[in-house]
């Protein structure tokens, strides 16, 4: 390894891992939310990103792109797919609650049960995409349903500005700036508003939340749907970025995405956030030193070590108490 | 020091986060006695024992167990070391038998592995029968004998206290700390209670109790501390502890429920 | 709820407390059939010793005639049955034991127990193409490596929470994938080709015929399960099921909790290996994609599936996951599909699947059992100090 090499691409690996970390910290909030209120690692969140993918492909195909956008057009697009892909994601989301967990929350099944629950309704998601919808509602033959689904391209991948020997280009800048608003927007709703401190309330002692009136269904539902919505935008950012998806396109990233979350401190939207960009960039900097095929495992590695020097995160968790 | 000091806590502080649970509480139990700790709901008490077993490490100071320093050592050690205890909130293996529930206390001073196990060799065999027959025979000490079979969550809420006690005594304590262990019960089982509690100091071993109920603890304790606000505020043989003012005050300022 | 020292107490009943909305058929379909597999336990536990052993040597036999074609037959019309005995369903009943052990009895979630069968794969297939080892002794060496790798695991990561310890279990499920893609000393994408059969054993070839092969591997799920039982009914059972009820009261009554989850980990690990180095034997070939997440899950869904914790319930769950979707060859394509419906469904019509053991069954109803409950344990432990803080819990 030679040294320029390293500085020749540090500057680019650290642009695209901050794009990277946006994409996982967006995916983590709903890991985080979920988890802060219920306790559950919410396996097949991860689906519901990929879910968040197609809904984006799905408009696209509607709308049928001659050419990529710029300007107003651009922005005005990639509202109609966020909020078309929010709209979907939330919604599968809050189906997803519904059919496997809330029957399990109402008998008081243990965590085991649910993760296991999850599981199975991830599979089905995955499993459901492959052989029926993606066949039939993307019209691939019926035995590609496993093969990647490309989409167009929506933006130019023009260069921006550099900052040293690093090229922003429009779709990182995009990603980037897509995902802290939204991130800012949820954090002022959580912690601002009177459903956001319901929800914090919930966290952290649901039994006086009962008590002060909180209605525990509607705080889990709502969650459950704020958390799919971050998934759908972040599933627009990702077939923006990559411009290709596939049934399996949540599995790597969900996992990354719930390292994020306790990178940071599960709980935490915050930690959420500053998971997810520290993850992105450790992982294209490891790429630097040890090859891209190994991204996956320096991001495994990364959540080990983490979890066992400070279990609660960097930032703590903070939805509720830490507990070690 | 003389070496007839069992347990002895110096100058003990625990905090959690910006609650100080304990404030400098210094404790000494003499082996063979029954002591007793008392105080208003939220002194501290239970504190005090986890941080003896080792469930919490104190912020300051220090726990000595038969001279040894055991602050900081692993919960596990420090059952093996000789001390056991039963909990506030009973916790017992609700879904195992009355009998495995004790066998999991002989099991302490087992030394069989999973290959002996596995294997079925001798020694591992005549572990299992000795823990066995020690089992039953602590059922009966404390009065349950005939219901070694039955579900632990399904016996009586007295017999699962009796059972918490079989089951610490199971791991041949030196020193056995009982977390509020008439709650619950009425008078006739509280006799009964107090009587097996004598009969464990007359086995040898030394008592630490944590109990609201007045009489029992004047009747059987031969020493009583008191904390308040998470420290010790009187300490002293039941009589004189009685009639100390700080106590009384402490009392009826908190509440009246211990009388 | 509050702290952990306010876990349901004893006096908590077993109750039924079903959503309204579900109905009351899935109420009654989940009480009728605890009867009737409560009717059968009771019946197994008042029979005598001797009509116990006339029970397990009828199943042994059965066992062993099993590959005849009079059963082939019925069993699976389509496929070669002998082949099907081996792989999948003696590969499946091997890994559901050997994950029985973890999941089962000490209530821990691996879910990437598939490392372990593919270290134990791996072992044979280099070794073996490389240095010339012979299977027997390599057999050996694969479950010690697969035991070792379990450990190291084990230690770092055994003292997480529960569902931390799964995420990061999958991940060392997708390390040891990656890794073997990345390798090209173990070829890589590619795999390794030519493994080489066992030598003879006793005057038995072991060739192309599957025959042999599945007499090894049900000789070995006869061992693991009887070392399973006699580990279930050891010190080292009890200290795992006061572990699955309550980890902190175990701690103190003196048991070293964390070396017997080290211990179940390995012994997971152990047996996940010995499948791993069979299979590789006999099929010539792996490459990194026969040992993916899915696998994991499958073997996972079988031990849940059947009953955690209890070895019939196990070995039923296996057979069936391994089995339903070769006789029902219109399923095969949507078996995953079905499979991840399934879960769902079992979880929340019988959580503690279809032969539980009694103990699991009552601890999965109310939500103890390992991880606790959900959204019971929501609240967490105050800073009171009349709890055991979890923040003193190192």
């Amino acid at each position: 390894m030679v040294w320029n090499d390293v500085v020749a691409q540090f500057g680019p690996s650290t642009i695209g891992g901050l794009a990277f970390g946006s994409i996982y910290a967006l995916i983590a909030l709903g890991y985080t939310m979920v988890y802060g209120v219920l306790r559950l690692i919410n396996f097949a969140h991860s689906e519901i990103f990929m879910i968040g993918t197609f809904a984006a492909l799905f408009v696209l195909n509607l709308v049928d792109l001659s050419a990529p956008l710029s300007g107003l057009a651009l922005v005005g697009m990639l509202l109609l797919l966020i909020v078309v892909a929010m709209a979907v994601s939330g919604g599968a989301a809050v189906l997803l609650e519904q059919v496997a967990y809330r029957p399990l929350r109402r008998h008081g099944a243990s965590r085991l049960a649910a993760l296991i629950s999850a599981i199975g309704a991830s599979i089905f998601l995955q499993e459901l995409f492959a052989l029926i919808v993606i066949p039939d509602v993307f019209h691939r033959p019926q035995q590609g349903g496993r093969l990647p689904v490309p989409g167009p391209r929506l933006v130019n991948r023009d260069v921006l500005f550099s900052i040293g020997n690093a090229n922003v280009r429009t779709d990182q800048l995009i990603v980037i700036v897509a995902a802290l608003i939204m991130m800012v927007l949820l954090n002022q709703l959580v912690n601002r508003s009177r459903i956001g401190r319901g929800i914090r309330a919930t966290a952290q002692d649901p039994e006086a939340a009962v008590l002060m009136g909180v209605s525990i269904d509607g705080i889990v539902r709502l969650t459950f749907l704020l958390g799919g919505a971050m998934a759908g935008v972040a599933g627009v950012l990702y077939l923006m970025e990559f411009e290709v998806t596939n049934y399996f396109v949540g599995f790597a990233l969900g996992i990354k995405a719930f390292t994020s979350a306790v990178l940071g401190g599960i709980g935490n939207l915050r930690g959420a956030l500053l998971g997810g960009i520290l993850l992105g960039l450790i992982e294209n900097w490891g790429a630097i030193f040890f090859g891209s095929q190994w991204k996956d495992v320096i991001a495994f590695i990364v959540l080990v070590v983490v979890l066992l020097f400070r279990p609660t995160g960097i930032l703590g968790e903070s939805l509720q108490k830490a507990r070690a | 020091m003389n070496d007839r000091t069992t347990l002895r806590l110096e100058n003990v502080t625990m905090r959690f986060g910006g609650v100080v649970a304990m404030c400098g509480v210094d404790l000494r139990v003499e082996e063979g006695q029954i002591a007793a700790l008392i105080g208003p709901n939220g002194a501290g008490k239970t504190t005090v024992f986890n941080v003896i077993t080792g469930v919490c490490r104190p912020t300051e100071g220090s726990v000595y167990f038969e001279g040894r320093r055991i602050d900081g050592m692993k919960r596990f050690r420090i059952a093996k070391a000789g001390i056991a205890r039963t909990f506030q909130n009973i916790r017992l293996f609700a879904n195992m038998s009355a009998l495995e529930n004790v066998m999991v206390g002989t099991d302490a001073h087992h030394r069989t592995g999973a290959v002996g196990a596995a294997l079925g060799l001798p020694w591992h065999r005549a572990e299992e029968k000795a823990g066995r027959q020690k089992a039953a025979e602590l059922l009966e000490f404390v009065g349950i004998a005939g219901k070694s079979a039955e579900t632990a969550k399904n016996l009586p809420y007295g017999d699962q206290r009796r059972l918490e006690i079989a089951r610490a005594l199971a791991t041949e304590p030196k020193l056995l700390l009982l977390d509020e262990p008439a709650a619950g019960m009425n008078p006739a089982e509280k006799r009964s209670l107090q009587e097996l509690i004598r009969r464990i100091r007359d086995s040898g071993r030394t008592v630490l109790l944590i109990e609201h109920d007045m009489g029992l603890v004047m009747d059987i304790s031969d020493r009583v501390s008191v904390l308040d606000f998470g420290q010790k505020i009187a300490e002293g043989p039941p009589r004189e502890v009685r009639a100390n003012a700080k106590v009384i005050e402490a009392y009826l300022g908190a509440t009246a429920d211990a009388s | 709820m509050g702290g952990i020292d306010e876990k349901p107490r004893g006096d908590t009943a077993v109750t039924d407390r079903v959503n309204p909305r579900v109905g009351n058929l899935a109420a009654r379909v989940r009480r009728s059939v605890s009867d009737a597999s409560d009717v059968l336990w009771r019946r197994w536990e008042q029979a005598a010793r001797w009509q116990r052993w006339l029970v397990y040597l009828m199943l042994i036999g059965l066992a062993i005639v099993a590959p005849s074609p009079v059963i082939g037959s019925f069993m699976s019309p389509f496929t070669d049955w002998p082949s099907l005995l081996f792989n999948p369903i003696g590969v499946y009943v091997l890994l559901a034991l050997g994950l029985n052990v973890v999941v089962g009895y000490a209530g821990l979630l691996d879910l990437g127990y598939v490392a372990f069968f593919a270290i134990g794969a791996y072992t044979l297939a280099y070794f073996s193409t490389t240095y010339g080892w012979l299977f027997w002794p390599t057999l050996v060496v694969g479950v010690t490596l697969a035991a070792v790798s379990g450990v190291i695991l084990g230690a770092p990561t055994l003292r997480l929470r529960g569902d931390y310890l799964a995420i990061v279990t999958l991940g060392f499920g997708e390390i040891v994938r990656i890794t073997a893609v990345n390798t090209d000393e173990i070829g890589g994408a590619r795999g390794i080709t030519n493994i080489p059969h066992p030598p003879n054993l006793f005057g038995v070839q072991f060739l192309l015929d599957p025959l042999p092969y599945y007499y090894i591997i049900l000789s070995l799920i006869i061992l693991v399960i009887i070392f399973s039982i006699r580990l279930e009914r050891s010190r080292v059972g009890r200290a795992w099921a006061a572990i699955r009820e309550d980890e902190d009261a175990a701690e103190l009554m003196g048991v070293p909790t964390f070396r017997f989850k080290l211990l179940a980990f390995a012994t997971g690990a152990l047996v996940g290996g010995m499948a791993g180095v069979v299979f590789a034997g006999k099929v010539i070939f792996i490459e990194p994609n026969n040992f993916p997440f899915i696998l994991s899950a499958t073997i996972l869904a079988a031990v849940v599936l059947g009953g955690s914790g209890n070895i019939p319930g196990v070995i039923l769950g296996a057979f069936l996951i391994a089995w339903l979707p070769e006789r029902f060859r219109g399923l095969a394509e949507y078996r995953i599909l079905f499979f991840g419906a399934v879960l769902v469904a079992v979880m929340a019509l019988r959580p503690e699947g279809l032969l539980p053991s009694r103990r699991r069954r009552a601890e999965l109803r109310e939500g103890s059992g390992g991880m606790g409950r959900l959204g019971g344990e929501v609240g967490c432990a105050s800073a009171s100090s009349e709890v055991i803080s979890a923040e003193a819990r190192q």
